[in-house]
């Protein structure tokens, strides 16, 4: 009985507390962004510019937390964020699947729910933001069926599998290119965990073991990046073209330069900003729900000018 | 007539290059202690082995209670009624005493649970039955290794074992827990078991045999009820020649004290020991096991901490915080457990030799190879280390081969005083003449030995004065005439003390 | 006797070189499978993507040798690396860029040193601790972004003295340094006591400690080179970068003989080590396993590797056990 006693007695006070915090700052909507993996660079990049872009709305803040590519520490990190009271999370899925269920928890417990990059889908009551995986490779891949020339060998480097953004682009480029053009060959095709050092170690062996190499295919312009730094010296490979997917500031100077072919950008301050307007629009209640996409242009030497601009901003290059 | 547990005819067993065994016959009856000795590398172990399993032998065949069996393992031997109780006991720290003794073998419940209730019942009536005061559920890690041993004979009993093999059970255990084994295997023949018995030790041998073999160079040299042997004969059969029971000392004049210790106490258990030794002396420190000689002397040598004290070297003070120090002042330590502090032993000889004194084979950090190989080659021919080459890993050595290894490696520092602690124990009787030619060669070149030792025979044979302690303290101080048991073990008990 | 020392002889040898043994082997079932493999362009290709793990796989040899142990290493190679290119970036100066990544890595097992050594943590602990720390300092300091257009930097990891790679250039200095060490200096043959008895090395006089927090010290170089060598190689300053190479350096010591226990291991043993890795990866890619199976066939060709090795020692203990301790004392006993 006295357990129970002091059990009311603190939660009391607990909710007194509470009450008193919300009141003065009535004004103030507290959201928590949960990143799949700060480690990850599009991952900082989107948390840097969510904390950025928050600054603009007075009437709210952004806690980031790190989910350290862990599927348990993104769901712990859900929970708490319901427990904590926060008025809306931001998810960032690990693996969307894992999360599903949390989310779905976290709407039953009435909080808002944005899910981004990538978006769980159905989840009725959460909204989201998202860039098309589909898309953005698929807007290489329509480009590559121009420009592949027949009988071509192509490299193919893939994401971890299981990841959806990997397995979405890597099904975009079969739908969109490899299904059509029955003359392309592959001559290799490895994952390389989006790691540019790891793309590096495949390219140099593919050098080796092929004659002749006409296009990389990337899932990422990570990857694609460190294939080009194993031919950069080589004339032989002058003509080759390289697909990725993201705009990284480094992809952008390759393009820049002629060394790479093309990618689609995947601009996180877009991501963010569309992620903060639509989590406002959330909270003050203009809207109950969306699902709503970002463009992802497609990047080329003819417009690549235009987004090295988004990147001197970021600072990440000169 | 008593009825044969256990007979091997004619077992074999060779390794690469070597007969381990050939031809090897015996047998243990019921109701008897059959002792087993022989010198290290005389296959004792292996012959051992093959009883309880470890090995297979090429040849011959074995016989239990009669009948001809194969022992194919470990476990075959225990369901044959074989328990061998390790001279090394490997025990598993934070098990108790009833989760040990019925490790492997737990009474199970239905869906395999352990049924602890019946484990409980059964260790208490055990207990009980042999008159042990045990708490069940005591962890081993809390137990003397006399208390474990003792459980392994309890487990040996509980698996209704006829054969028990002990190899060298008192090696490391007090007198009066020696005495406790004693009354247990006496126990044990009195139930009709049949207990091989192997040892080193002559007084324990003749105290507790029923029979004795001889095993010498993996041939049975001898097999005869004990009282057709004695002492000399047990001796001579093992080392295949005669021994005499003299230790190879010379009286030499002793110089000037060259080593002073006053009002020494230390954090393991010593207090106001105070003691010096003289050029060419050889000074033994006798006393019981846990009377803080080896605390002394690792204090001594920069080893352990200690509290208060100084010490004099050729009558200068001098610090000793370290080893290193130590070294510097020209005093070394053979350490008790050579496993532990003396060899790196997955290392080779020389490295092994050559560890104390680096410096004087590394110039500015750089090694002289072959500076290096011949003096560890001229070190080790004079301390007569046996082996293929210097570049063999020191663990394929003997016992006394690695004790000289150690040895070597003091050696070559070139040190005033040699501080000895048990530098025969566990090694066989034709290396220990050699420590102690060893020791009367290093004494005539005019350096000083202190020799720690529980065995009072090598003292009194080899020691030109000996101080005894007992509970941290030096109790006496007696001079080679004044040697004698008696004296001895009265200050050891620290009977006299108050004489004193 | 003389049948014996030189069967003896030949179980020594047998055991000690088993490791190059299986490195042979390996050259000439990958020579059969793919007739570019021993070419000279292969090879420097081999060599320049194993130059960053093997370096660390040195470091980890003289770690684990002394019965230590660096899982910190993937993390420090990436602070070193982007600190290193920061500063590159900032002033241009590549000695000064290149004396950073070996100070950082220095420093962060400095650390580690004297956690283990005076607060007596387990190095396996310690590590991991840094690990985290030294990753996180790293995702900091460039807010998880990338450092792009490192310029001249790149030399290090791109650059060729002579035909030679430059990050294989350093790997063989890297070898060689270690092989002096562990072989020809007073401090290597400490290392091998303490990590093959510590009790025994204070015992004769061994500073530990010392030689534990030198061993640290080492390796911290090998990793901040390694930093450097990855960042210019890959042409960008990544603090994700290096994830995971703990195990691949450990990896290729535990392949190239390097005992866990502690007190055994070579430095040209782990070179082959981290070339048997490095051969299997390259002849997989070459013939175009699928990258699945890579996974699996490289987990199988490890522990063939290592359980012949092991498999030959063990052969060998046991034989010599046998065969050398008896006839010693037979000599003794007829003495």
């Amino acid at each position: 009985m006295k357990f129970m006693k002091s059990i009311r007695t603190v939660t009391a006070v607990a909710a007194l507390c509470l009450a008193a915090t919300t009141v003065a700052q009535a004004e103030n909507y507290k959201i928590a962004f949960i990143a799949r993996a700060q480690a990850d660079s599009f991952a900082a990049w989107l948390a840097n510019g969510i904390m950025d872009e928050v600054k603009k709305y007075p009437d709210m803040t952004v806690d980031v937390m790190d989910a350290q590519a862990d599927d348990a520490k993104e769901n712990a990190f859900i929970e708490n964020a319901v427990a904590n009271k926060y008025d809306l999370i931001i998810v960032q899925p690990n693996n969307g699947e894992a999360q599903r269920p949390y989310v779905e928890q976290a709407v039953k417990d009435g909080v808002k729910v944005i899910t981004t990059n990538a978006r769980i889908k159905d989840i009725p009551g959460s909204s989201s933001v998202d860039a098309d995986p589909y898309e953005q490779a698929a807007v290489n891949a329509r480009l590559a069926l121009e420009q592949v020339p027949q009988g071509a060998s192509v490299v193919v480097l893939n994401g971890p599998s299981g990841n959806m953004h990997a397995d979405m682009r890597r099904d975009a480029w079969q739908k969109e290119f490899f299904d059509k053009r029955s003359d392309v060959k592959i001559v290799g095709e490895q994952i390389a965990h989006w790691n540019k050092e790891e793309a590096m170690r495949f390219m140099e062996d593919w050098v080796q073991a092929n004659d002749k190499i006409d296009a990389v295919v990337s899932m990422n312009d990570n990857m694609a990046a460190g294939a080009l730094e194993v031919v950069k010296d080589d004339p032989k490979f002058d003509k080759m073209l390289a697909y990725g997917v993201d705009g990284t500031a480094e992809a952008m100077l390759l393009i820049q330069e002629g060394r790479m072919t093309s990618t689609a950008l995947q601009n996180a301050y877009d991501l963010a900003a569309k992620n903060i307007s639509v989590a406002h629009d959330l909270l003050t209640g203009k809207i109950e729900q969306i699902d709503t996409d970002i463009d992802c242009p497609l990047v080329t030497k003819d417009n690549v000018a235009e987004f090295i601009e988004i990147h001197k901003k970021s600072g990440a290059i000169k | 007539m008593q009825k044969t547990l256990l007979e091997v005819r004619n077992i074999s067993k060779s390794f690469p290059g070597v007969k381990a065994l050939e031809d090897v016959c015996f047998s243990v009856k019921e109701g008897s202690v059959h002792v087993l000795c022989g010198e290290n590398g005389a296959g004792k172990s292996t012959l051992m082995k093959i009883i309880n399993g470890i090995y297979q032998p090429d040849g011959g065949e074995t016989l239990i209670k009669g009948e001809k069996v194969e022992i194919t393992s470990p476990i075959r031997a225990g369901e044959l009624g074989v328990s061998m109780i390790f001279q090394e006991l490997n025990y598993t720290p934070e098990m108790t005493i009833e989760e040990s003794l019925f490790a492997g073998r737990w009474p199970k419940k239905s869906f395999g649970r352990i049924d602890w209730k019946a484990i409980r019942q059964r260790t208490l009536k055990l207990l009980e039955q042999e008159n042990l005061p045990y708490d069940p559920e005591m962890k081993l890690k809390d137990l003397s290794i006399s208390n474990l041993q003792m459980l392994e004979i309890l487990k040996a009993i509980s698996r209704d074992a006829d054969i028990i093999i002990m190899d060298e059970p008192t090696s490391s255990i007090t007198n009066k827990e020696i005495e406790i084994l004693f009354e247990k295997i006496a126990d044990l023949r009195a139930r009709g078991k049949g207990i091989v018995y192997i040892s080193h030790k002559m007084d324990e041998i003749f105290r507790i045999a029923d029979e004795i073999s001889i095993l010498r160079d993996g041939k049975v040299i001898e097999t005869r009820p004990k009282d057709q042997f004695d002492i000399d004969s047990v001796i001579s059969l093992m080392v295949g020649r005669a021994l005499g029971q003299g230790y190879p000392k010379e009286e030499l004049p002793v110089g000037d004290v060259v080593l002073e210790v006053d009002g020494f106490s230390g954090p393991t258990g010593f207090s106001d020991v105070s003691f010096n030794v003289r050029k060419g002396e050889i000074v033994g420190f006798a006393g019981l096991v846990g009377a803080g000689r080896t605390e002394v002397m690792r204090a001594l040598f920069g080893l352990d901490e200690r509290f208060g004290g100084t010490v004099k070297v050729h009558g200068a003070p001098v610090r000793v915080r370290n080893v290193q120090d130590s070294i510097r002042n020209g005093v070394v330590m053979l350490s008790e457990d050579r496993r532990r502090y003396g060899i790196v032993p997955i290392r080779d000889v020389k490295e092994n030799v050559t560890l104390a004194s680096m410096d004087q084979f590394f110039q500015k950090g750089r090694l002289n190879a072959s500076k290096e190989r011949s003096r560890v080659e001229e070190i080790c021919k004079k301390i007569n280390v046996k082996m293929a080459s210097i570049d063999v890993q020191v663990s394929t050595l003997s016992g006394g081969n690695q004790q000289k290894v150690v040895l070597s490696k003091w050696m070559l520092q070139d040190p005033d005083i040699l501080i000895l602690d048990e530098p025969t124990r566990g090694i066989d009787v034709g290396a220990k003449f050699e420590i102690y030619k060893l020791m009367t060669n290093l004494v005539k070149e005019g350096k000083s030995i202190i020799m720690v030792s529980s065995e009072l025979p090598e003292l009194i044979g080899m020691c030109d004065r000996m101080y005894v302690m007992a509970e941290g303290r030096i109790t006496g101080e007696l001079d080679r005439a004044e040697f004698s048991q008696e004296a001895i073990m009265r200050y050891a008990m620290n009977m006299t003390r108050k004489a004193v | 006797m003389n049948n014996l020392m030189t069967r003896e002889k030949w179980q020594t040898i047998k055991s000690r070189y088993s490791i190059y043994l299986v490195l042979i082997v390996m050259i000439i079932v990958c020579n059969l499978l793919n007739e570019n493999f021993l070419s000279p362009r292969n090879l420097s290709n081999i060599s320049a993507q194993i130059s960053v793990t093997t370096i660390l796989a040195f470091g980890e040899t003289i770690l684990i040798i002394g019965g230590l142990l660096d899982l910190s290493c993937g993390s420090v190679l990436a602070l070193a690396g982007v600190l290193s290119v920061y500063v590159f970036k900032e002033t241009g100066s590549l000695s000064l860029a290149f004396a950073v990544g070996l100070i950082v890595g220095v420093l962060c097992n400095f650390v580690n040193g004297i956690l283990v050594r005076r607060f007596n943590i387990p190095a396996f602990i310690a590590t991991l601790a840094m690990m985290t720390v030294a990753r996180g300092i790293a995702l900091l300091f460039t807010k998880g972004q990338n450092l792009y257009q490192i310029g001249d930097y790149v030399w290090f990891g791109q650059g060729k003295i002579g035909f030679v790679p430059l990050p294989v250039f350093f790997m063989i200095i890297v070898g060689i340094v270690t092989w002096y060490i562990l072989g020809h200096t007073s401090f290597g043959r400490s290392l091998y006591a303490v990590g093959g008895n510590e009790e025994a090395a204070r015992a004769s006089g061994i500073n530990v400690g010392r030689i534990k927090i030198g061993a640290y010290l080492i390796n911290g170089a090998f990793v901040g080179l390694a930093g450097i060598l990855l960042m210019a190689r890959t042409n960008v300053g990544a603090p994700n970068a290096g994830q995971g190479y703990e195990f691949e350096a450990l990896t290729a010591a535990i392949i190239g003989g390097t005992s866990f226990s502690g007190g055994l291991g070579t430095a040209g043993g782990t070179l082959a080590g981290a070339f048997i890795v490095g051969f299997l990866n390259n002849i997989m890619n070459l013939t175009g396993v699928d990258s699945y199976l890579q996974q699996v066939i490289k987990g199988g060709i490890i522990a063939l590797a290592v359980g012949y090795d092991m498999w030959a020692k063990v052969n060998r203990t046991r034989k010599t056990l046998g065969a050398a301790k008896l006839p010693n004392e037979r000599k003794e006993a007829k003495a």
